[in-house]
């Protein structure tokens, strides 16, 4: 029984110029209370993995570079 | 990333505190702060620094019990009328005696709570009947400052590691839990002389109405793991039947927190603008007040500020926008709302389990105490009604000294390795499958078919169906369900605690033959309250592998209720035409 | 064989220090970060170091993190980033300053009272409120005299903190202060004192032109409790602003001001519920016997919280 992807829009995103993941910032992956966020393999920089979002800001407001920011899930808006 | 990884490791220690929140926090550094030689493990699934239901921060106390401005013997009469007479009071009693202290020690760990001109307490006064509120202008700090206690204690933190079952020792007394690594699904067996769970409420019980699972009240990773653990221990659940409902911001999770813009003198209105509420208490009835309104043609429900000053809306806004909520802003933002030209469309929340808003929780006693020996339970799931994030840190605090204590007194108590076998099967069969059922389709079953068949108004031959269709989905979940990393796994075993939270919500329901608590257990089929055979606490257990239902003699008052006061919960119910 | 420690590690402070000397200043900034988290009060002096970097936000993640720690080398260290030439990193340290709870922090933050820039100025005077040093009520004092609004209404804040009488002449003059700010804080300061001065400045204060100025004296005067302020605030009942008009009806009720019931009982006809409810609750307060056939007729009001309070006042009056 094969399973199906459909997409959704995700909340968190990262401004890759900003992110410092690549040398060794893990803050935003740390803080997440839901684990979505992942350090990309191929960039090096955070990224958000799982659509499971609380929209409960830690990882926009830890940051040390201000690279994350947080919009409302759609179906919200 | 998220591979399985086979591997198992057992550690002991005195006391495992899990859940790393609010009241886990407290209970780990309490526990470590009086018998500092003692081994304190505090596991949390997510991690201590940004994670439970205070993960942002808090605006505020709203029960806080200040000499000078209330006393215990008032909030304890407070609280049991809230509560429609059901409640223990000794618990409840000793958490308004503590909490001004446990106050003073938050303050000393850094948190700021309001202060007037003169640097004294700034307690606000909400209503008539009793002083409570107290804000917290950097609430934004709690968890920080709480995770330095923490690292300054030397508290061993174990984050990522989700706890799937406690483990009994022969006698049935506690022996430990096993936990699973939710990016690495390795395995830790800890063995333990005393364990408090502090796991927050079953949040993710009832589906938003947006339809999506993880806009809930409550934070999301509150799953319900800790209702589900301490019933498959044995432990006792009381009244779950009386749900959590709460007032919020229509398609935002967030509180409408008209206890933080009240003072100011925002209230709940109706579509006229209109006050509404009649009742006094923070309650049940309360939300059957609100309910009613939404229903009626007087609906929808508004938390009004348009007619106050532009200076304080902005002054509500720094505190709304900032603390605990802080998405609050970019979500009116989003919509062009304005608090200072149009009042607010609120709703009502899904329906979960948590005391520390009402009074569905684990069993507990004043010294946090479940039914089973070694096995303590504090905050939003321990059942010391309404409360609140004081509650969770003073009643952890109680939890964390008397578990230390007892982890004086004895040796590790046993565990069998056949339990801890079965469990790691258990654990592990949806990553053995090859292809499945995705655990987010079995939680979202579960979860509409919570909001079909066990929202009130509570209607018997609809939970009966609902529990046909619960172990239905049971039956996908053991058989069929599928996870293919350790992220999914942690969903997967989330999943299976919220389907036992949702077949527990619909016994204890259907057990309780009448109506009480307002919204939170209005039957249809059972308008009336019934005291003659219904005065009690209900208690559900697991007894030979079936689920059970029980009455339990509320303890004696030690704060008396006089007559008329012990009817103002009644009066409220005749609503006045206005 | 586990893969992962099943505990948080305690990084050696020595250790994580040595990654401040990196070229790369995201890796210093990320050092900073871990040094913050070992809450080890051995790791202050690496980031006192570390707000002297070349980089801004090193230095503005080295003052975020020193709000952790506590004692004077902290507060040194905070008070030298006060001065910072990037806005970032001086607002930083002026929250961490916030802080402290060591009275030995103070020594190093005095002299600031005295400093060049009026935010250093009103950042230290911020930071002392909190410690409530005795030795800081002279410099606040003096800095009533300063010329930036924002420095005055910070020394009004350590004085108010200090519940000095010997300063009551002070903040009394600080009640006349040309900045409206700078009236609210000293007028919500005098609330701790029972001297006659206090309370007639507390009642000048009702007359201010700043409408917040007088809601802070109109509630000011019912946490004063001194009886004497009943009549000034039975004339606010009349301000234009229902703000004050509240305010002055909690203080009434807070006060049991006996005489007001007959103005009160004008405002249970009011058309805002909210100052109709307010009047009740203070008329239940006062618990005055003549209130009984005003609060009778308003047990049905339009207004669910009127109704509750009118029923919790009668309830009290003497039988």
């Amino acid at each position: 029984m094969p399973l199906a992807h459909t997409p959704s829009t995700v909340p968190v995103t990262v401004d890759d110029a900003k992110c410092i993941a690549d040398k060794g910032c893990t803050v935003c992956v740390d803080v997440c209370p839901l684990d979505v966020l992942r350090i990309s393999d191929l960039t090096g920089k955070a990224y958000m993995k799982y659509d499971e979002c609380w929209y409960c800001m830690p990882c926009e407001t830890d940051c040390p570079t201000g690279a994350v920011s947080v919009q409302i899930p759609y179906l919200l808006r | 990333m998220d591979e399985i990884h086979d591997a198992t490791s057992e550690v002991a220690c005195d006391v495992l505190v899990i859940g790393g929140g609010t009241a886990g926090p407290m209970a780990a550094l309490k526990a470590k702060l009086r018998n500092p030689a003692a081994r304190v493990v505090l596991l949390e699934k997510a991690n201590v620094k940004r994670s439970g239901a205070i993960s942002m921060g808090m605006d505020g106390l709203n029960n806080a019990v200040i000499p000078g401005y209330a006393t215990p013997e008032q909030y304890t009469k407070e609280i049991t009328i809230a509560n429609d007479g059901i409640c223990d009071q000794a618990p409840v009693y000793k958490y308004a005696e503590r909490c001004y202290e446990i106050i003073q020690e938050l303050d000393r760990f850094g948190i700021r709570f309001q202060r007037d001109g003169n640097g004294e307490y700034d307690v606000k006064k909400v209503h008539h009947l009793g002083t409570y509120v107290l804000p917290m202008p950097n609430g934004e700090t709690v968890k920080k400052a709480l995770y330095r206690q923490l690292r300054k204690a030397q508290v061993l933190i174990s984050n990522r590691f989700m706890a799937t079952r406690l483990l009994n020792a022969p006698d049935g007394a506690i022996a430990g839990a096993v936990a699973v690594n939710t990016r690495t699904a390795e395995f830790l067996v800890i063995r333990a002389k005393a364990v408090i769970l502090c796991l927050g409420a079953a949040g993710r019980l009832g589906l938003p109405q947006s339809g999506y699972l993880w806009g809930t009240y409550e934070n999301a990773t509150n799953s319900g793991d800790g209702y589900s653990m301490a019933y498959h221990a044995g432990a006792g659940l009381a009244n779950l039947e009386c749900y959590q409902i709460n007032p919020l911001i229509k398609d935002y999770n967030g509180p409408a927190c008209a206890y933080v813009a009240g003072p100011f003198g925002a209230y709940t209105a109706n579509s006229a603008g209109k006050r509404f509420i009649e009742c006094d208490y923070w309650s049940g009835q309360m939300m059957q007040e609100f309910y009613n309104e939404l229903q009626s043609g007087k609906g929808p429900v508004f938390l009004k500020l348009d007619h106050l000053h532009a200076d304080t809306v902005s002054e509500i806004e720094t505190i709304l926008h900032k603390v605990e909520r802080p998405s609050r802003g970019r979500f009116h933002e989003n919509r062009g709302t304005n608090y200072r030209e149009r009042m607010i469309e609120m709703h009502i929340s899904e329906v979960g389990f948590c005391s520390g808003h009402s009074a569905s929780g684990v069993f507990v006693d004043e010294f946090a105490r479940t039914t089973v020996p070694g096995l303590y339970a504090a905050g939003d799931m321990a059942n010391v009604p309404h409360s609140y994030m004081l509650g969770a840190f003073t009643n952890g605090a109680i939890a964390g000294e008397h578990a230390v204590d007892r982890a004086g007194e004895i040796d590790w108590p046993e565990i069998s390795q056949e339990d801890v076998a079965a469990e790691l099967d258990r654990v592990l069969a949806p990553t053995r499958r090859e292809d499945g059922i995705p655990p987010n389709q079995i939680e979202y079953k579960t979860r509409r078919f919570v909001n079909d068949y066990l929202q009130p108004p509570k209607v018997t031959a609809k939970m009966e169906i609902g529990q046909r269709r619960f172990a239905e989905v049971r039956e996908d979940l053991e058989t069929r369900m599928v996870a293919r990393d350790s992220h999914e796994l942690m969903r997967a075993l989330e999943a299976s605690s919220i389907l036992d939270c949702a077949d527990m919500a619909a016994a204890a329901s259907l057990y309780r033959t009448e109506s009480r608590w307002g919204l939170y257990h209005n039957r249809t089929d059972h308008p009336a309250k019934n005291d003659s055979d219904w005065f009690c606490h209900t208690i559900l257990r697991k007894e030979a592998g079936r689920m059970i239902s029980e009455k339990r003699p509320v303890t004696p008052y030690i704060v008396p209720i006089a007559e008329d006061e012990r009817g103002a919960y009644d009066r409220q119910r005749v609503r006045r035409q206005a | 064989m586990a893969v992962t420690d099943p505990f948080e590690a305690f990084g050696d402070v020595a250790d994580l220090a040595l990654d401040l000397a990196d070229p790369d200043a995201a890796v210093r900034r990320v050092a900073v970060l871990a040094l913050a988290e070992t809450a080890d009060p051995e790791a202050i002096p690496h980031l006192g170091g570390a707000v002297a970097d070349p980089d801004a936000g090193v230095r503005r993640q080295a003052a975020e993190a020193l709000g952790g720690f506590d004692g004077p080398g902290t507060a040194a260290a905070l008070c030298a980033a006060l001065a910072d030439a990037d806005p970032g990193v001086a607002a930083a340290a002026a929250e961490s300053l916030t802080e402290l709870k060591d009275p030995a922090a103070g020594a190093p933050i005095l002299p600031l009272v005295a400093h060049a820039d009026a935010f250093v100025r009103a950042a230290a005077l911020r930071g002392l409120r909190n410690l409530r040093l005795a030795t800081s009520l002279g410099p606040a004092v003096g800095a009533l005299g300063d010329p930036e609004p924002a420095v005055r209404a910070q020394a009004v804040g350590v004085i108010a903190y200090l519940k000095s009488e010997e300063a009551l002449p002070s903040l009394i003059g600080a009640t006349r202060d040309p900045d409206a700010e700078v009236r609210r804080a000293a007028v919500g300061a005098l609330a701790f004192s029972r001297h006659g001065h206090a309370g007639e400045a507390i009642g000048h204060a009702l007359h201010d032109d700043d409408w917040g100025v007088r809601e802070i004296a109109a509630d000011a005067l019912g946490r004063a409790g001194q009886g004497t302020g009943s009549a000034a605030l039975i004339v606010a009942l009349d301000d234009p602003y229902w703000q004050v008009r509240q305010k002055a009806l909690r203080s009434l009720g807070q006060l049991k001001a006996h005489e007001a019931v007959p103005a009160l009982l004008l405002v249970l006809a009011d058309a805002r519920p909210t100052l109709r409810k307010e009047a009740a609750a203070a008329l239940g307060e006062i618990a005055a016997p003549q209130a009984r056939a005003g609060l009778a007729a308003i047990a049905d009001d339009t207004d669910p919280d009127v109704r509750k309070t009118a029923r919790w006042a009668l309830d009290r009056l003497p039988a």
